[in-house]
């Protein structure tokens, strides 16, 4: 599983030890507890000031722990002053213990990928035009967790949404509530991300997506037993017979799930190089039976913190009756269909060329006969 | 010389819901097989095969209620079920006729009248295509139109992936009676005589 902050534990320790040693002590000692001390109070207030310079609305300055403690960053030991690192000290003896006016938390200062592929990106060109885009203004403050779950959805509500009318700005595009359901923004509008076709499990009789540890639960097996389970073939990949295979598993459990899929892109740093005009705008790259977009497919067992385990699924399985709550027009056609079409067409050619051949190769029956016909009846008539 | 008469068969709605039908089904087999092979033809923009194949099943669907309603209205809708007492013996004189008589010249057994215009084997298929094909086309269709919309209806009819099974076999089968169909409507007595009495309304009997 990918972590922000992959650093073995050794490698931390030579960083704190380092801290402790060149960097003020009072910093390192500002524990979480203390900013709480204040912060979880929910009538905490930055106050409006009339000076025009300094005028803002009243903020507020609560953070709900309970939230925070579910956050990324703190499940990654990212405390409070890791990131509002211009708070060295804290005066108890003033009003505010520290600082009124804190600087701007600098991002780049770890997510220095996303920052480079932000900086070429639409969002910060706006600024030219005195528009001002955070990170915050999509990951929110405090609370920022991982995405790798969310329904596209969600991760279009959770981000581009807030600011753009998507309805209004897609009048060109078919069917564009469909997209909007099942793909992610970013998909078509940073067209170089990795991306992958995300399948989860859809409660039928709840109308909700089930968790990944609900699904291991009904199973009555861990994570780590998952696959072992399913991949009955060593192959590392669930291919058509596992994965039916797993959905009797689930309804002997007496469990109503559908795979509901998503094309979704993958917790890259790309994703943040949006552009204008970069937007992936034919339809023939996904809707075609060589699409590279739906090469990758993943079985998706989500986690209560946001992150999710994926794994492998074989293509073939998004072009067979196993999963039949998914059709990306032509992108995920069933060749089947496509041969019992053609013997139907050929069918119909056969039997018109093979009777209009006959019906050119029998003219001279067909004359001769009309000729003893008229001739029979010229006798009749002269006879009389 | 055979004596010539003509007799009145197909009335106006009937022409005006043939050729409007027509019109719809050929733009909705060219428009599908846009749609459905965009990587191999390319024959117009895939958005653009889409809204046309949008309207154009509109269009199908809507000449499908004037044909519903005339039949209905009229009480001529009975044309299109055959007598099951003597089916069996006139289909099998029919086939006779398709696959052995018609190159020897013989007289067609059905003799087209405007009560009953069809014969045994006609109305056998148009009475599957316009009561049970046909219709169950433009529902999956009206359905993959707005998938979302109908997302419902799709859960309970077992997903999208069954309307559409449903939608692409039927596709097929209306493609290749196409075929069928144009040819068939050469066998009159002369190869367009049956083309011309569907814009005239009188078909000529010899």
């Amino acid at each position: 599983m990918k972590k922000i902050f992959p650093l073995p534990s050794s490698i931390g320790l030579v960083v704190m030890l380092a801290c402790l040693v060149s960097g003020p002590f009072a910093r390192a000692a500002i524990e979480n507890s203390e900013c709480f001390g204040c912060h979880n109070d929910e009538s905490l207030f930055r106050s409006g000031t009339d000076c025009v310079n300094h005028s803002r609305m009243n903020e507020q300055l609560y953070v709900d722990e309970e939230k925070f403690s579910h956050s990324v960053h703190h499940n990654n030991g990212i405390g409070c002053v890791d990131c509002h690192s211009d708070i060295t000290t804290l005066n108890y003896k003033k009003n505010v213990p520290h600082k009124s006016q804190l600087e701007a938390v600098n991002c780049a200062m770890c997510h220095e990928e996303e920052s480079t592929a932000f900086k070429d990106s639409v969002h910060m060109k706006i600024r030219g035009k005195g528009i001002t885009m955070t990170c915050s203004a999509c990951h929110g403050y405090h609370y920022v967790k991982h995405q790798e779950s969310l329904s596209a959805k969600e991760r279009a509500n959770n981000s581009c949404a807030k600011c753009h009318n998507t309805s209004r700005s897609h009048d060109w595009l078919p069917k564009k509530n469909e997209h909007f359901a099942f793909v992610e923004c970013v998909v078509c509008h940073v067209p170089e991300a990795p991306r992958h076709i995300h399948l989860t499990f859809f409660d039928m009789m709840s109308s909700k997506l089930y968790s990944g540890q609900e699904i291991l639960k009904i199973l009555g097996i861990t994570e780590d037993d998952f696959m072992p389970m399913l991949d009955m073939n060593k192959d590392a990949t669930i291919n058509v017979d596992e994965f039916e295979n797993l959905e009797l598993m689930l309804r002997q459990k007496n469990v109503h799930a559908i795979f509901h899929a998503e094309m979704v892109a993958e917790m890259h740093a790309i994703v943040h190089q949006v552009n204008r005009g970069a937007a992936l705008r034919d339809c023939k790259t996904c809707h075609s039976a060589d699409s590279p977009y739906f090469k990758a497919v993943t079985l998706v067992l989500t986690r209560d913190d946001g992150q999710a385990d994926h794994y492998q699924v074989d293509r073939a399985v998004l072009e067979s009756f196993s999963l039949r709550h998914f059709y990306a027009l032509g992108g995920t056609r069933m060749k089947l269909l496509d041969k019992i079409g053609f013997l139907l067409l050929a069918g119909g050619c056969a039997v018109v060329l093979g009777h209009l051949s006959v019906r050119i190769v029998t003219i001279p029956l067909r004359r001769k006969n009309e000729d003893e016909s008229k001739e029979s009846s010229l006798l009749k008539e002269v006879s009389r | 010389m055979k004596e010539e008469k003509r007799i009145y068969i197909h009335p106006g709605p009937v022409r005006a819901w043939h050729w409007l039908n027509a019109a719809g089904i050929i733009a909705l087999v060219i428009t599908g097989f846009q749609i459905r092979y965009a990587e191999l033809l390319n024959l117009m923009q895939l958005k653009d095969a889409i809204t046309l194949h949008n309207y154009a099943g509109f269009g199908v669907i809507s000449a499908y209620f004037i044909w519903l309603f005339y039949y209905m209205s009229t009480g001529k809708i009975t044309i299109y079920f055959p007598d099951l007492a003597t089916f069996t013996d006139k289909a099998v004189r029919q086939a006779k006729f398709y696959g052995y008589g018609i190159f020897r010249g013989e007289p067609n057994p059905h003799v087209m009248t405007p009560e009953n215009k069809f014969n045994v084997l006609q109305q056998k298929a148009y009475l599957g295509i316009m009561f049970v094909l046909l219709p169950a086309q433009m529902i999956s269709g009206v359905f993959l139109w707005k998938v979302k919309g109908y997302s419902d209806y799709i859960y309970l009819l077992g997903g999208i992936r069954i309307i559409d099974t449903i939608h692409v076999l039927f596709f097929f089968f209306f493609a290749a009676f196409l075929v069928v169909h144009c040819y068939l409507a050469t066998l009159g007595h002369t190869p367009l005589a049956h083309f011309k009495a569907m814009f005239t309304g009188y078909e000529e009997h010899h």
